[in-house]
């Protein structure tokens, strides 16, 4: 009888998920920065300026809102224009570095050197080295965890990209059974959703009462559903509640407004598309409070042709995430204190140089090399050690695919994702590495 | 005379014996059965995804009796590509032609004048087929109910549904 009683039976929380998750949430929202594009470890952790890359023994530390570090004091190319081109730094925008506040891996080692695999990986803890663009991931992603465990609704959980094209639009739900698009996330890429083409084909959408017409609207079409359903025609995708829904129309409409009054929440510097990408985030934050936001960044993969435009991407990206995290600090109560931080490149680049030579004869670096198989990690926020610097050149600590495991067990189903079992063999939490 | 009399005896044994023997004969046994057909929904041969290209262009061209520009069609699958849940973007895109002159709808009192002919030219326009005498029956109440819903409302309702995603 004792036994009988102490079975454990699956039971449908008022969420819809089954099981309460296993773990305690050490924050109540995370947002996940893909710091991505191709970042050399010399430029970023390593603070070497242009002293390994170019032959010129000039050091110093670009991104210092992130890092501890002080900026290089000649040959200023990053920052924005003043006198001569990018000679001006864009001023810090937190005072204590996000490496002070947090736990900083500083040698990681990543399996790929592409762009998609790497993302992959980030998103779904895992490359599946046989999978191609145009393809949804076949591992589970973050979202779909999320979403699954905690029995998060789908605009709980956002990928704001930074583009439509190479496939990061298919990055918010894997095709894993069990998974899926039931578990998927919200997506948007604010360039192209709030340009010139969102204004022209979005904006000037009718707004209809939401009882008086939407209501008896939504009613014929699921009467019309009905019978569609019953021979399987159902639609792919993500799916929103008929509240989400309206949620979601009504954001739209806001940021079409404050698009045209330019006034969306972007950093101080705004002159890149990272930036702008990051603006939205910010307005994502602040409108749906998320439990789960994922950011991508690539402005850095200009590398592949300009030095001096890439130096200037890191700097931006910098600038970018500290004003994401300044924002959540300071402009939305419900976030501040309660969120999160994690931040890691998809990959870095090489160690030797294209033939490629900018306006400053600097030569641009690809990224295929074992060079290009080294990046590292940060995370910020509550319950997440402060001031700590793990591993360095010589002693790797970290995987690429860590981040998955680290955000399950900051949101608290760790143990769900480890026994799902299909993060990479050698992903692990940060908290675990520690 | 005696060969002429043989012929009528032989013909006339021919008649009686062919007289017998069919009324001995037995009925034959029917057997009343029913053809196997399966029943299929009416919207069964619509089994393949339109792409978001044919989805929009096929609505505009049901909206407003014409042709998408290529270029426009470019950007509109854009702006499509950049949203995640594609019911909410279709639906966006819908209200904001919806919004546009030009579009083809009748009229309220059009509609209201002749249900079940404006039933059936709402599935001929957006399903290319004939409503079912159920969809018929539902829509003809559902409409006659509630004053509030336009002739534009049952457009919207049509070109979201799951079956105009189809063909």
């Amino acid at each position: 009888m004792a036994a009988a009683g102490a079975a454990v039976f699956p039971y449908i929380l008022p969420s819809g998920r089954l099981f309460a998750s296993s773990g305690a949430q050490l924050a109540e929202h995370v947002v996940f920065v893909l710091f991505a594009g191709g970042v050399r470890q010399q430029e970023s952790v390593l603070q070497r300026y242009l002293d390994d890359s170019q032959g010129v023994p000039i050091a110093g530390n670009i991104m210092y809102n992130m890092l501890e570090g002080a900026p290089p004091t000649q040959k200023i190319v990053y920052g924005t224009n003043g006198s001569l081109d990018g000679n001006t730094p864009i001023p810090k925008i937190i005072n204590t570095t996000l490496e002070k506040q947090g736990t900083l891996f500083k040698e990681v080692h990543v399996d790929t050197s592409g762009h998609y695999a790497g993302l992959n990986g980030l998103v779904s803890g895992n490359y599946a080295a046989t999978q191609g663009l145009k393809q949804k991931p076949v591992y589970p992603t973050i979202f779909e965890y999320a979403r699954r465990h905690m029995g998060l609704s789908a605009t709980q959980t956002w990928f704001v990209g930074n583009t439509i094209g190479n496939s990061v639009p298919l990055l918010n739900y894997s095709t894993y059974p069990d998974y899926g698009a039931a578990f998927g996330a919200n997506f948007i890429a604010p360039q192209v959703t709030f340009g010139a083409g969102g204004q022209k084909h979005m904006a000037n959408a009718k707004v209809y009462h939401p009882e008086e017409e939407l209501g008896p609207m939504y009613r014929m079409k699921y009467f019309l559903d009905s019978l569609a359903l019953s021979s399987g025609k159902d639609v792919p995708g993500i799916k929103n509640t008929d509240e989400e829904k309206n949620d979601l129309k009504n954001f739209f409409k806001e940021m079409y407004n404050k698009t045209a009054s330019n006034s969306i929440a972007l950093p101080p510097v705004r002159d890149n598309a990272d930036l702008t990408t990051i603006g939205y985030a910010c307005e994502v934050l602040k409108w749906f409070k998320p439990t789960l936001t994922v950011v991508n960044l690539s402005a850095v993969d200009g590398c592949h042709g300009n030095f001096t435009g890439y130096l200037k991407s890191l700097h931006r990206a910098d600038h970018g995430v500290a004003h994401l995290w300044n924002y959540i600090q300071t402009q939305i109560p419900e976030m501040a204190g309660k969120t999160a931080m994690v931040i890691i490149p998809e990959h870095g680049r090489n160690d030797v140089p294209n033939p490629i030579i900018d306006q400053n004869l600097w030569y641009a670096y690809d990224h295929s090399d074992d060079n290009s198989k080294r990046i590292f990690g940060m995370m910020v926020g509550p319950n997440i050690p402060a001031n700590l610097q793990l591993g360095d050149e010589a002693n790797p600590l970290g995987h690429g695919c860590d981040g998955v495991l680290t955000i399950a067990e900051i949101l608290g189903f760790k143990n769900e994702v480890l026994n799902a079992g299909l993060t990479h063999g050698d992903a692990m939490s940060m908290f675990d590495r520690i | 005379m005696k060969k002429l009399s043989i012929f009528p005896a032989i013909t006339l044994s021919f008649l009686l014996a062919l007289l017998v023997f069919s009324g001995c004969k037995p009925d034959p046994e029917y057997i009343y059965d029913v053809n196997q057909v399966e029943a299929l929904p009416a919207d069964a041969d619509k089994t393949i995804l339109k792409t978001e290209e044919q989805y929009i262009s096929v609505l505009y061209a049901n909206l407003f009796q014409k042709a998408l520009s290529a270029n426009e069609l470019v950007e509109i699958k854009r702006v499509i590509e950049s949203v995640g849940d594609k019911e909410t973007v279709y639906e966006v895109i819908l209200s904001s032609f919806m919004n546009q002159p030009g579009k083809i709808i009748p009229s309220d009192a059009t509609m209201r004048a002749d249900l079940d002919k404006f039933i059936e030219e709402t599935y001929a326009r957006f399903y290319v087929r004939k409503p079912t005498a159920a969809e018929k029956e539902w829509f003809r109440n559902y409409i006659q109910a509630d004053a509030n819903i336009s002739p534009e409302l049952v457009y919207m309702s049509f070109a979201l549904s799951n079956e105009y995603q189809y063909y």
